[in-house]
């Protein structure tokens, strides 16, 4: 009785009711926040920006690799990275939902969330972020769309399909103006801290432009990530794995010019005192965040993951090549969290000084945790009904699924 | 003219004459909109343009550390214990004795709160005071990320305490914020607002100057326009030596703090 259940019992749908559990689980969370407001959270005075903020930049970070493999495909005319780059537009659509619904749940006033559309600030950086997500989503949609409608339930509505071929022959004209708007954003993201004159830790104009190095780095190595997740689980092959591995060797390549930029940009940043950066760096390098910047950051998600992914190009090894891209993504998310929270650990030194340090110390809360892991949930679960019945993703069926695979061996035992 | 050159005829020509001025009538506008101003952050009107410049000037030398100033501010313009405007801040090292230093908004002429603001929600006035449009603020909380000075607190929940400084230290002047936004102190712009439609004159009468100010017991905090050389802000300015918090940053503050002799 319970093998033949076991044998019935779809795995894909397990796993799909596992994220449902997590979403509402979140839901309950985000049900708290918008009744109570942000109060359920340990957001502060002093550390205003947390949990979300982290989960927003991280989002946009790894959903770079849907601009930077359209520009390799359609721009510098590298055909190769075609399959790669609808898998990188399908995450990047998510990843933008995902920042979308990490800054709904962070403001204050989710109902006006449309009023850095009518009320412009032009020399706020974080007005322009606002600008070029809303925009750039728009052209992530028309991206996506002719591979919704690819879809066979879609085959009663042939003019959809139709405007789809129609969209997709913009594919250069979109992969052009979806560079231009990350370009502009990825890093005016980093520009939203380097332009805090009052926090010492942040005020660099080298932030841009670490934001938006890692993020092609992070966003092309998510996406070879994903990609050999899913070929592992459903025994299927989406892309060739020489393109992977070429992949990762441009990431793993990017981001040895992103630790380069970061050594001279810490360094520099550090030769002689700066007040107020000079402490935010012992805080970074050898105070509470020490454990997860060098690790994390420095050595496995900047240095061994840049090594391992450029290794697994000449080695042809495909277990390199996951664990480097994995690091690679590690490494970003790290980055962002440190970036964020290094902020405002640092007192906002007043001068005369004032010996009450206004030092903020924040971790998260469990509405902040439930929420995050609700927008995860949904972009995962999205994800996978995506790779399920997107034709675009049917690739070549080389192996048995892993839900065919699995019940197979529990039998066996 | 030869045939060459002819290649418009009349209505074409009207046709592209036209697009082009429409082209760059928009262009003007576009341009005249957003960046052709001298002055986009309002930082003219930051300086006070030609009218007064309210200012408030802090003796460390004769601030006891009493905290009326805090439980005035909080009474009248109604703020949450833990969510002061204005705090009193305890320095033990600087002088070789302790030193009390209130800390209202600066005011800022170049307000880091102001450029980053993605909505303008916070703006100069035009008297140059910094305030805030609740009903504009999406509680981004930028600008307590770039408040050089803590100045700004967030309304993390409707509200319903009850004031404690009420009826002891003031009485409530100022509407409550609604939840999830910013806010800050406001140089009680209500009461110079007030007061200048009554012909008084703010610093000088008591219901047209911020209420931290008229409260403090050793005068140490004194309200006024700069620019009148007999007002109390100016008169206790007067041959001492007058500091700002973080002269650094270039943020230009209003508040002044002279330091103890």
């Amino acid at each position: 009785m319970l093998s033949q259940i076991r044998q019935r019992v779809n795995l894909f749908w397990v796993w799909i009711a596992a994220l449902l559990a997590v979403i509402a689980v979140g839901a309950y969370a985000v049900f708290l926040i918008m009744y109570k407001g942000l109060v359920v959270t340990n957001l502060t005075d002093g550390a205003p920006w947390g949990l979300w903020i982290i989960l927003d930049l991280s989002c946009i970070g790894v959903a770079a690799g849907a601009f930077s493999l359209s520009a390799l495909t359609y721009l510098l005319g590298q055909e190769q990275y075609q399959p790669l780059a609808r898998v990188a537009v399908f995450v990047g659509i998510l990843g933008y939902s995902g920042a979308l619904m990490a800054l709904v749940l962070d403001i204050g006033r989710p109902d006006r969330f449309w009023h850095g559309w009518v009320h412009w600030n032009i020399h706020s950086m974080l007005w322009e972020v606002t600008l070029c997500i809303t925009l750039y989503f728009l052209v992530l949609t028309l991206e996506v769309f002719p591979m919704v409608v690819e879809m066979p339930i879609f085959d009663r509505f042939p003019w959809l399909q139709d405007l789809g071929h129609r969209i997709h022959r913009f594919a250069p004209v979109l992969a052009i103006i979806g560079m231009g708007l990350s370009l502009l954003h990825q890093s005016s993201l980093g520009g939203t801290y380097g332009v805090v004159v009052g926090r010492a830790a942040l005020f660099r104009p080298t932030m841009p432009l670490l934001f938006i190095v890692s993020a092609v780095a992070g966003g092309i190595a998510f996406s070879v990530h994903v990609t050999l997740i899913v070929q592992w689980i459903t025994g299927r092959l989406l892309v060739p794995a020489r393109v992977l591995l070429q992949a990762g060797q441009l990431s793993g390549a990017v981001l040895l010019v992103y630790l380069y930029m970061r050594f001279w940009d810490t360094t520099a940043g550090n030769y002689g005192y700066v007040p107020g950066r000079t402490e935010a760096f012992t805080t970074l390098s050898a105070g509470p965040f020490a454990l997860t910047f060098w690790t994390w950051e420095i050595f496995l998600g900047g240095l061994v993951a840049a090594i391992l992914l450029i290794r697994a190009r000449f080695t042809g090894s495909i277990a390199l090549l996951l664990t480097g891209s994995g690091l690679t993504v590690a490494g970003l998310v790290f980055n962002r969290y440190h970036t964020t929270l290094l902020a405002f650990t640092e007192p906002l030194s007043v001068n005369p000084p004032v010996t009450d340090p206004l030092i903020t110390d924040y971790t998260p809360a469990w509405t902040e945790w439930a929420s995050a892991f609700m927008v995860i949930a949904i972009l995962v679960m999205l994800f996978s009904l995506g790779m399920r019945y997107l034709p675009a993703f049917k690739g070549i069926q080389v192996d048995r699924p892993l839900e065919e695979r699995v019940p197979r061996l529990a039998q066996g035992r | 003219m030869s045939e060459h050159t002819r290649k418009l005829d009349r209505r074409e020509f009207i046709k592209l004459a036209g697009a082009l001025g429409i082209s760059v009538a928009a262009g003007a506008w576009v341009w005249n909109e957003f960046w052709a101003h001298d002055d986009p952050l309002g930082e003219a009107s930051a300086h006070g343009g030609s009218g007064p410049y309210w200012a408030m000037v802090i003796d460390l030398g004769t601030c006891i550390g009493c905290e009326r100033c805090a439980f005035a501010c909080q009474a009248t313009n109604d703020t949450t214990t833990g969510h002061l405007w204005n705090i009193v801040l305890r320095d033990e090292v600087t002088f070789g004795k302790p030193v009390f230093l209130p800390r209202p908004c600066m005011h800022c002429e170049h307000a880091p709160c102001v450029e980053v603001c993605p909505v303008n929600a916070t703006y100069h006035r035009e008297d140059g005071i910094v305030v805030m449009d609740y009903q504009r603020c999406i509680g981004c909380r930028y600008c307590m990320v770039a408040c050089p000075y803590g100045a700004r607190v967030f309304n993390w929940e409707e509200r319903t305490d009850e004031n404690p400084m009420v009826p002891t230290w003031g009485t409530i002047e100022n509407p409550r914020r609604p939840r999830g936004v910013a806010e800050k102190c406001t140089f009680c712009s209500h009461r110079i607002d007030a007061g200048l439609e009554r012909g008084l004159r703010p610093g000088y009468d008591r219901s047209a100057t911020p209420a931290c100010c008229v409260i403090c017991p050793t005068e140490a905090r004194v309200f006024g326009d700069l620019r009148d050389p007999n007002s109390p802000a100016s008169r206790k300015m007067a041959g001492r030596q007058a500091v700002v918090l973080r002269p650094e940053l270039g943020t230009k503050p209003r508040v002044y703090y002279l330091l103890p002799t």
